[in-house]
């Protein structure tokens, strides 16, 4: 299945850059050591390195932030072709609703996705993927391989309980736990597709809104700031997560908050790219329950 | 060549720890890290590479270096204590060769960085052979080995359930005076070398090849972290600022911080006025591979890369600083 669909994805990428399509093809191939890491294709002859199996888990939708800028003055920016699974094209639409990227200058090649492995192959799912019920994207230009069957999971949040059965106090306690072993690299920022401050509040020197310290309360902050930043934005594609040295679980701290604005506003990030975010909408006559 | 038993090797530890602040590799969750050890059941001893190279402990990734007290009238100014001696234990090859490399940097070259110069001053290293090259591990290709003791005070090497002892350095003897020693059984296990090999380019080839495409090929993946300089034994740039910790109308407390910081990271190279000469992520990059293998060597001697593979193993997109300098020998074989 994944090698035809591997085929499939060479052959695309292919005609894109023969026909001038697209300046580039954002995808996956397989490093020296064996991993499978992001590839950019200029050149048809070098499709052949791309892969396509269940160890592409990186979202590459945060490359399409280097691409904003026209290559020469006066032209407009490079058209680009990038290889996208469902939680991928999510991250897509919410750059899209926010004026980030121009959807004419993406082409995308959606992949109809079984899922990721969590440790190489043969290993179970990754936990997202085995909660996911979207296997096509919701948008794509050309779409690669047959959506695969999957049960209908139905989202219980299970993996917030033992989170939320805390009191505030044990909370406070898990998340400095964590935190304090923040190096505060930003690996985490800097995998998120919707993390594109020219200046981020945590590297602000004119006001300093943070201390330069890599310790406690500033990573605590760090971290938060972040997740509220992310609020109705986040897709949940856990790349912060998998970016993590120190394997902090932000992605609960972030499915927490997805799920206050799902409980709240009856609203899921990135479904298209029309529908503003909850947090980016004023409405009159809302009466939230707060 | 002498020897010691582990159990005399675990009380001999927990004598030092009376005297000594004593930094071990111990698991903190998914991770093996040097930190301060009040007890030896809290050390690793069966490790591979820890996550975090040891240097955190020479050059804190945070460290208080002025207190501003100001108030009534009166500014005072207080330097932080001094630092009590300490003793690293299981200290990897590449990690002691990181801080050789530091020495070089920080140490030798004027005016001296004062903070580094009194931990090292004041820090016994206690090496541990590797029993083999793990995934990512060239040490061999930069002049080292995985059971190297040159850069040590005194290096272990594990062999069945004693430990083999070769004293370096005067300190090392002073420490290990207190450690009970018998003649060797046996002869030194040799490490499991891997074929893991790289070759560091000419500073000629690097000088040619500043200009040329391969960076930006490189720097397309670059997501502009700074785990791999927060990982490397030899990175050692840092920000220093001054934090108001405390302030009100009886005065203040400003806390003069340095704190790492990363070549990678957008913005690190900006200037007054706003203007940025490193503005392009291939910028970046290129510039930590420069630094390493043309600017170190060229300004301060050693090449400031140990081949610990940190950098190759953390890097979330894979990154690899050993297939960097085979593309970079392999210019010189298409021109």
């Amino acid at each position: 299945m994944s090698e035809s669909m591997e085929t499939t994805i060479r052959d695309r990428a292919r005609d894109l850059l023969e026909q001038e399509e697209v300046h580039c093809v954002i995808g996956y191939e397989r490093g020296p050591r064996g991993d499978v890491r992001p590839a950019f294709i200029y050149q048809a002859e070098d499709a052949e390195r791309l892969v396509w199996n269940q160890e592409c888990g990186h979202n590459l939708v945060v490359y399409l932030h280097d691409r904003k800028l026209p290559l020469r003055k006066g032209e407009e920016p490079p058209r680009v072709a990038i290889v996208a699974k469902p939680c991928d094209v999510r991250a897509l639409n919410v750059l899209l609703h926010e004026g980030q990227v121009a959807r004419e200058r993406v082409f995308v090649i959606g992949i109809a996705c079984p899922g990721m492995w969590e440790d190489g192959e043969g290993s179970p799912l990754q936990a997202r993927c085995r909660r996911c019920k979207e296997r096509v994207p919701v948008l794509y230009d050309t779409l690669v391989g047959e959506p695969p069957e999957v049960e209908d999971v139905e989202e219980d949040w299970a993996d917030l309980a033992e989170l939320e059965a805390m009191t505030a106090e044990e909370r406070l306690a898990f998340w400095v736990q964590e935190f304090q072993r923040c190096i505060r690299c930003y690996a985490c920022r800097q995998a998120c597709p919707g993390c594109y401050c020219y200046e981020c509040v945590a590297e602000q020197v004119d006001p300093a809104w943070m201390g330069i310290a890599i310790d406690l309360p500033e990573v605590f902050f760090y971290h938060v700031m972040r997740a509220y930043h992310l609020a109705g934005r986040c897709v949940e594609c856990d790349a912060c997560e998998r970016a993590c040295p120190v394997g902090i679980p932000l992605s609960l701290l972030n499915r927490k908050i997805a799920k206050e604005v799902a409980d709240l506003f009856g609203y899921r990030s990135g479904g298209d790219p029309q529908t503003p975010p909850p947090l980016a909408t004023f409405k009159r006559d809302e009466d939230l329950p707060l | 060549m002498k020897a010691t038993t582990r159990k005399d090797l675990i009380a001999w530890l927990t004598r030092l720890m009376e005297e000594y602040t004593v930094i071990a590799p111990a698991v903190v969750g998914d991770n093996v890290l040097y930190k301060r050890v009040a007890s030896t059941d809290e050390i690793a001893f069966d490790f591979t590479r820890t996550d975090m190279s040891p240097k955190e402990h020479f050059f804190p990734d945070t460290q208080a270096i002025l207190a501003i007290t100001k108030g009534h009238g009166e500014v005072s100014l207080a330097e932080p204590p001094l630092e009590r001696e300490q003793v690293v234990f299981g200290v990897r090859p590449c990690d002691a060769r990181g801080l050789k490399v530091l020495d070089a940097l920080l140490l030798e070259h004027q005016p001296a960085d004062a903070y580094y110069a009194e931990r090292r001053e004041k820090t016994t290293l206690i090496g541990l052979a590797c029993p083999e090259m793990w995934p990512g591990c060239f040490c061999t290709s930069l002049d080292s080995a995985p059971d190297e003791a040159g850069d040590m005070d005194a290096m272990l090497t594990e062999a069945g359930d004693s430990y083999l002892v070769q004293i370096v350095t005067k300190k090392g003897e002073d420490l290990a005076a207190s450690l009970p020693l018998s003649k060797a059984s046996q002869k030194r296990p040799q490490p499991k070398l891997s074929s893991e090999s790289a070759s560091v380019p000419s500073q000629e080839v690097w000088r040619q090849h500043f200009d040329d495409g391969v960076w930006a090929r490189l720097a397309d993946r670059c997501l502009s972290c700074r785990v791999c300089t927060y990982v490397c034994p030899t990175c050692r740039c840092f920000d220093v600022r001054d934090d108001v910790t405390q302030s009100g109308v009886e005065g203040s407390v400003i806390q003069r911080l340095r704190a790492w910081d990363s070549c990678l990271s957008e913005g690190y190279r900006r200037i007054a006025g706003g203007h940025d000469p490193r503005p392009t992520k291939m910028q970046r990059l290129r510039n930590r591979f420069y630094c390493k293998f043309h600017y170190c060597p060229q300004d301060f001697g050693p090449v400031a890369c140990v081949g610990c593979g940190r950098c190759i193993v953390a890097c979330p997109v894979s990154i690899d600083i050993a297939e960097m300098l085979g593309d970079v020998a392999r210019l010189v074989d298409e021109t």
